[in-house]
């Protein structure tokens, strides 16, 4: 009985130290809370407490050289002035620039800047640091293309002239997202320490945690109306929670978690061109490239496969099955651009889709998957591995192909294979820019190939188009050259054209959002769930 | 009342795990097609009558995925636990029959080996093959063997200095062959019960480098990756994704150290005394 009883004794003194220790724990991470300043944002009316996921935190900084604003996935740079803006239908306005023109053989561009402009350190922006800004971009840019502007130059303090190498008539857009840097104030840790002249200032940066933001006092501007933006990067669950904790106003979130409810919270959908879609090989297979990737598939390169797989896709299906209807159809990588041809645009027809399998030759055996020549019909879709909507499409799409008689398998696969295997296979893949660009990048063929970038595919009055459109010197008449590549009545990237990629949904944006905040309206957003939303945070307001 | 004693029920026991084991492997290999089957009429769907472990978020049937994960889990456990276990017999023979050079060789590897955390270890050789069944399969046989070499050679050391190997030595037996056809015999029961105890390792750390993303391929149905899918679904209140694989995923590392224990206690009684 005595060995019990000190064998008691010891078990209360252990529990008491384990929940001694638990209660300090709880003490700190409370405490932790407050200090991040996610606790005392909450309520005012003038800050914001924004989750992110947590790919969206600038790795490099804020420095427009290493992708911020300008990357793979586009935003404005908050932080920095831009010399151009784009609308909420994507049409050019301007920021800096007060007057932009470009010369008739488009290789300048002529640009007036605002002369009331200070960066908040106090010197003035000058044409000196537009142009330092283009030209240390076009050296050391690892994420953006420049390779187009031979040199930029400062005329006088409110003129800057870009010489380009080649016409490129789509140079605003890249403005539009192209923070100006001060000359006098650029170094190695400019990304962690960003002096601009944009809406807002940073104010802290807690890596891997949160960054702060706080309203430019000098802005030159309509001053914002969120003076204090807290940003924290999570992972979906952890918005979640922090939604259902109360811990922040708008926080991103997944098809998958929107039939949840949140007390206090309602659901904001974001349009967008972020689209999912696939590519089809449009050579057969035999070649390899240089580097001994074989190129192409046999079943694929026929024309009259692609178009049955594209109109044997029943798109609206597809966003009810995988994004509990939160998405739109999509038929091109620009859907509702200002530079999107609306031809695109085809009907579900299963009957059709059939119909043309049956024309090409590829007969139903006797399992319900297509044969030709003693090759049966059938597809391997790679997925990026830990993407569960692009599995799911891939899924979706393996089901709806099979009513068709062709069979499929999906496969998970990392980046550092993927580029290599789509060569030859179908691949899920994601884009959508602000930039008619886009099209070029995917559809354009490269010189050393001869073939296009992603996917084998080559169409020289395409090519042909595209130059034209860059090298036209109106922008609005670049867009009707970007559509004719699209489809100019006899050939193009269209259902009756090649449709060398398959357009399945735009995905839309979903967030969180406390009752009370009024979001300003949004452009639809480019491919990447992260800072578009916050491109207009200083219209954001509370409801009183 | 002698009839039914503890060796008796033992056996019976070991009969019953064994055969629920064997129908786990082999009910996965019949459900192999329907777990890849999607389906987005039916996602997730809470436990029920037709599908007793639910759906996931594109229809697959959980029992279904459930299984077939943890029959892959088996063979794979199968197929590493024998090679590893060929591997230690091998080595511990070696080092302990072939001399002193020998010897520190293989002890200095198993050092080498055992001084690397086994998860890190299992992550990098897996990830140099390029993933999948073989980066699995290869890391995992690779990172088992030690412990079980090291039983061997002492085992081994401790059998040399008996009289019939002495005396097998003395009549000309060259080390292999006195090796081969006099220890292995006695060597046997050690090396099954290592076998089946090696089980469980091996499916644990399949299940966790494929959790971790070094392992099985996304979108094949192992437990791995069913329990790194199910992660993001909690937090929806979808308990039943990681419940059944989990808590079945235990009964069977359970089901297969306790067959280890008692084939451990049948086949060498004298065990419990050292």
């Amino acid at each position: 009985m005595r060995k019990y009883r000190w064998g008691i004794a010891a078990a209360l003194v252990l529990s008491a130290v384990v929940m001694s220790g638990c209660g300090k724990a709880d003490g700190k991470q409370t405490q932790a809370v407050s200090e991040s300043g996610a606790a005392d944002n909450i309520g005012k009316d003038d800050r914001v407490v924004v989750v992110m996921g947590v790919s969206s935190e600038p790795e490099a900084g804020f420095d427009p050289a290493y992708g911020w604003g300008a990357g793979e996935h586009v935003h404005e740079p908050l932080i920095q002035s831009t010399l151009t803006v784009t609308d909420k239908d994507l049409n050019i306005g301007y920021d800096l620039a007060t007057d932009l023109k470009v010369s008739s053989d488009g290789l300048t561009w002529n640009v007036k800047i605002r002369d009331d402009v200070f960066f908040t350190d106090g010197k003035k922006l000058t044409g000196k640091d537009v142009a330092f800004t283009y030209n240390t971009l076009r050296d050391t840019s690892s994420v953006n293309d420049f390779t187009m502007l031979d040199r930029a130059e400062a005329v006088d303090d409110t003129t800057v002239v870009f010489h380009m190498k080649h016409p490129y008539s789509i140079w605003p857009y890249t403005m539009a997202v192209t923070g100006i840097v001060p000359e006098h104030a650029y170094g190695p840790d400019y990304g962690e320490h960003p002096i601009g002249s944009g809406r807002y200032i940073l104010k802290q940066w807690d890596r891997g945690q949160q960054v702060i933001l706080e309203a430019n006092p000098d802005y030159y501007g309509e001053a914002p109306k969120m003076k204090r933006v807290t940003v924290l990067f999570m992972e979906e669950d952890g918005a979640l929670a922090a939604v259902q904790s109360g811990q922040a106003d708008i926080a991103y979130t997944a098809a998958s978690y929107s039939d949840l409810t949140v007390p206090g919270y309602g659901l904001l959908d974001c349009k967008t061109v972020d689209n999912r879609g696939f590519n089809l090989p449009a050579i057969p297979s035999g070649s390899v490239s240089e580097e001994g990737v074989p190129l192409g598939n046999d079943f694929t390169s026929e024309v009259k496969v692609r178009r049955a797989i594209n109109i044997g896709i029943d798109r609206e299906e597809m966003i009810n099955n995988v994004l509990n209807g939160y998405g739109s159809p999509a038929y091109s990588v620009c859907d509702k651009m200002p530079w999107y041809e609306p031809s695109a645009k085809t009907e579900y027809d299963p009957e059709g889709a059939k119909a043309l399998l049956d024309e090409a030759g590829w007969k139903l055996g006797s399992d319900g998957i297509r044969v030709k020549d003693g090759k049966r019909a059938e597809l391997k879709f790679l997925y990026p591995a830990g993407d569960s909507v692009r599995q799911a499409l891939a899924a979706d799409t393996i089901n709806q192909l099979k009513e068709l008689g062709i069979d499929g398998q999906m496969e998970g696969a990392s980046w550092d294979t993927a580029y290599d295997r789509a060569y030859s296979q179908p691949l899920i893949w994601g884009w959508g820019a602000h930039t008619p660009m886009e099209l070029y990048n995917i559809y354009h063929t490269m010189e050393e190939t001869g073939l296009a970038a992603y996917s084998p595919y080559a169409n020289q009055k395409l090519d042909q188009y595209m130059d034209e459109a860059l090298a036209e010197s109106d922008l609005e008449k670049s867009y009707e050259l970007w559509k004719k590549a699209q489809w100019d009545g006899e050939t193009g990237i269209t259902q009756s054209g090649d449709i060398p990629w398959i357009w399945l949904v735009n995905i839309d944006h979903l967030y969180w959002v406390r009752d009370g905040l009024k979001v300003a309206d949004q452009k639809l957003h480019p491919h990447g769930h992260g800072w578009s939303i916050v491109n207009n945070v200083d219209q954001w307001s509370w409801e009183p | 009342m002698k009839l039914w004693n503890g060796r008796k029920s033992m056996v019976c026991l070991l009969v019953l795990f064994i055969s629920l084991l064997a129908a786990v492997t082999i009910a996965g290999q019949l459900y192999k097609t329907e777990a890849l089957v999607t389906d987005f009429s039916r996602k997730n769907m809470p436990p029920c009558f037709s599908h007793p472990f639910g759906t996931d978020w594109m229809g697959r049937d959980m029992f279904a995925r459930t299984l077939t994960g943890l029959s892959m889990s088996i063979r794979i456990g199968l197929l590493t636990a024998a090679v590893s276990t060929t591997f230690a017999f091998l080595l511990g023979l070696f080092a302990a029959s072939m001399g002193k050079a020998a010897d520190g060789l293989v002890v200095g590897l198993i050092d080498l080996v055992m001084g690397i955390p086994h998860i890190l270890l299992l992550v990098l050789i897996s990830f140099a093959l390029g993933k999948g069944f073989k980066g699995v399969v290869v890391g995992i046989s690779l990172t088992h063997w030690t412990s079980l070499a090291r039983l061997i050679r002492g085992e081994v050391l401790q059998l040399k200095e008996s009289q019939y190997i002495k005396i097998a030595r003395k009549l000309g037996h060259g080390g292999f062959e006195t090796a081969l056809k006099h220890m292995t015999p006695h060597l046997i029961p050690q090396l099954l019960v290592g076998l089946v105890l090696l089980f469980p390792h091996a499916i644990l750390h399949e299940a966790s480098i494929t959790f971790l993303g070094f392992g099985l391929s996304s979108e094949q149905p192992a437990i791995g990756v069913i329990l790194s899918e199910s992660m993001k679904y909690l937090a929806m209140g979808k308990w039943w994704l990681a419940l059944f694989p989990g808590a079945f995923l235990v009964v069977v590392v359970l089901l297969f150290h306790l067959t280890g224990e008692m084939v451990g206690r049948l086949m060498d009684p004298g065990a419990l005394h050292q």
